[in-house]
């Protein structure tokens, strides 16, 4: 009964301590677009639902990434990670429209050529979904040679 | 039981793991900072257009000319600046196109530049609708840039632009004869027009006057000034021999002005 006791309590303390690093980094996140957002506020002014458009994807990746802290020390953490990362490059193709972004205001067509900023996006998605992938494979290799141990 | 001593392969791997993450971070913060950056810096880049000018070249062409200043006080140069004008006519036949390119606005810098757009009136001559006729052109207006000389930006606008016509409802009016002497006969041809075209229109008129068996019985010229915007009204007068005076023929109208040269504009009479 003790023991269950011991073992519950020190698993609500690795509980908790996952979940307060999960909410600084969703806290830091959301504090860096905040302030970016600042930045980007003409933008949101001349185009319509970008705002939102930038909200949707920070909300995603905000749950993925406390998803992931959540289950660290598990395999889901990498597949958290790696969905993570196909997630950024999947929303950036469809949100960009493939890189050429355009607006019509006022009878004045604006066009926006972002191919080259989302081929070095989906270039550091691809990079970061090799790191899970690694991650994955150390986890689980890590994990073969402590019970080979 | 077994036991291993050497380090495993997942040892070996965290260095890997650990430097791709760091070049990824690094290069995502670098990409968001540059792009963020390059599109707020466009708050502070002006593009004042002043007004259009509209003048003649030395060869007698129309000229609309349009002054741009680009005052760039963005955080990044702004490269590949242009300027792209296309006039179409209701038909979609391009009549003129001209372009104006600024390579590199340094950033804090002004560059100041001029928009030519030159029309020569002698290629629309076929079409008499531009010269009698007021109607629409079709301005097809480009703007492209580079921002941060990376990121190209195009803006593309279509607008009308009247046309107004230089010798807008042309009309010659009764012949009226009065004696001159034993042989000849002054025909005075009264002539009106409007002139609502955005430039002057200086030149001369001559008029041959063909009898109903297509003989040249007489001609004559005139030369007229009249501003934009202006109705004329005045005649002509000819001499005409009496002999060759029929009830009816034709007069064939030539238009000579430095900006184009139109005839004969065929008008019959009785």
């Amino acid at each position: 009964m003790i023991e269950e006791k011991k073992v519950f309590k020190k698993r609500l303390q690795v509980f908790i301590r996952k979940a307060l690093k999960a909410t600084i980094k969703g806290v830091v996140f959301y504090g860096t677009y905040f302030v970016l957002s600042m930045f980007l506020a003409p933008v949101s002014e001349i185009v319509p639902g970008f705002q939102q458009m930038i909200e949707v994807f920070v909300m995603v990746y905000i749950f993925l990434m406390i998803i992931g802290e959540l289950t660290a020390g598990t395999i889901f953490h990498h597949f958290f990670n790696g969905a993570k990362a196909l997630f950024v490059i999947l929303y950036l193709i469809f949100a960009l429209n493939g890189g050429i972004v355009g607006i019509t205001v006022q009878n004045v067509n604006l066009v926006v050529d972002l191919r080259l900023f989302l081929a070095v996006a989906m270039l550091l998605g691809l990079l970061g979904f090799a790191k899970s992938v690694l991650q994955a494979v150390n986890f689980l290799n890590e994990k073969a040679e402590h019970v080979h141990f | 039981m077994k036991c291993t001593q050497t380090p495993g392969k997942g040892e070996t791997m965290r260095i890997p793991i650990r430097m791709i993450s760091i070049a990824t971070t690094f290069f995502w913060m670098f990409l968001i900072v540059f792009l963020v950056s390059a599109v707020y810096s466009v708050k502070d880049v002006r593009f004042d257009f002043g007004e259009p000018q509209i003048g003649l070249t030395s060869d007698n062409k129309i000229l609309f000319s349009l002054p741009i200043t680009i005052d760039n006080k963005g955080y990044y140069n702004i490269g590949c600046f242009n300027v792209t004008t296309e006039i179409l006519d209701h038909e979609g036949f391009m009549i003129t196109r001209a372009s104006t390119f600024i390579p590199v606005i340094e950033k804090g810098g002004q560059v100041m530049a001029t928009h030519n757009v030159t029309i020569n009136i002698n290629d629309l001559q076929n079409s008499q609708d531009y010269l009698f006729n007021d109607t629409e052109l079709e301005l097809r207006e480009m703007v492209g840039l580079k921002l941060a000389e990376v990121i190209p930006v195009q803006a593309s606008t279509n607008v009308s632009m009247p046309w107004g016509a230089p010798l807008y409802n042309f009309t010659l009016g009764e012949i009226e004869y009065a004696g001159f002497n034993g042989t000849h006969m002054t025909a005075t041809i009264p002539m009106s027009f409007e002139n609502h075209a955005s430039f002057d229109f200086t030149g001369n008129i001559q008029i041959q006057m063909y009898n109903s068996t297509n003989t040249l019985v007489s001609e004559g010229q005139t030369t007229i000034e009249t501003p934009q915007h202006v109705p004329y009204s005045g005649y002509i007068e000819l001499n005409v021999p009496i002999i060759g005076i029929t009830e009816n023929g034709h007069l064939e109208v030539y238009f000579l002005t430095p900006l184009f040269e139109f005839g004969p504009l065929v008008i019959p009479y009785d």
